[in-house]
């Protein structure tokens, strides 16, 4: 069969580094595209200097747990890959990426005072963290399980 | 653990190696080891069947209960 999980495996990884360069080119060019976004939206948002650093500066924060995510997203899948799957470190790994949400979706809902439109990436944000929890309760109940498995004899 | 695998007795009784018990029963060295040392979460009855039927004892010669100390409140 042409597809598998090697294939869907290394499709979530390029997925990723796809994720990394969009976050990088919007990282770098951050200028230019609050600069036209502000031009499209003249009527819902204000075009002074700090609304525009206040955006800017809200996208930059935002980055920081976006990237910790991402990094720890590919250690995910590089342990999945050696087939290491229910170990403590992924566990670790789905719970720093839990927060990374969570942080993201605080530092969102702040810039939603500023700006409105941010409150939808906050709700986002708050319901991919409680996914990832749920996720990484799964995994930690599945290393105890895996643990007396491979304790039985 | 409260429950200890008092295998190397009864091996030493036997006069059977661990290499020849593990050939025996069906299991890995590696496995037989984590018996021995007591590292062992569960045993599955097939396995203490075959032990039993190895080393020509009851299971009450394998398994004994240690009562552990309760932690004071």
């Amino acid at each position: 069969m042409f597809w598998n999980d090697r294939r869907s495996l290394e499709l979530s990884r390029w997925c990723v580094r796809g994720f990394c360069l969009v976050l990088a080119a919007v990282d770098v060019g951050c200028y230019p595209l609050v600069k036209w976004y502000m031009s499209m939206n003249r009527q819902t948002m204000g075009q002074g200097l700090w609304d525009g650093l206040l955006m800017m500066g809200s996208i930059w924060l935002i980055s920081v747990p976006a990237w910790a995510a991402l990094y720890r997203l590919g250690q995910l899948l590089k342990n999945i890959a050696a087939g290491q799957v229910f170990t403590p470190e992924n566990v670790r790994a789905l719970r720093i990426i839990s927060w990374c949400f969570v942080t993201a979706g605080a530092l969102c809902f702040v810039s939603a005072f500023h700006y409105l439109p941010w409150g939808i990436f906050a709700a986002a944000c708050g319901f991919m963290a409680l996914l990832m929890r749920v996720v990484k309760n799964c995994f930690e109940q599945a290393v105890l399980m895996k643990d007396e498995l491979d304790f039985t004899v | 653990m409260a429950i200890r695998v008092n295998l190397d007795m009864m091996m030493l009784r036997r006069h059977i190696s661990a290499g020849e018990l593990a050939e025996r029963v069906g299991i890995t060295p590696a496995n037989l080891s984590i018996l021995k040392n007591n590292k062992a979460k569960a045993v599955r009855f097939s396995t203490l069947d075959a032990l039993c039927r190895a080393l020509d004892c009851q299971p009450a010669d394998l398994l004994e209960w240690v009562p552990e100390e309760q932690p004071e409140d």
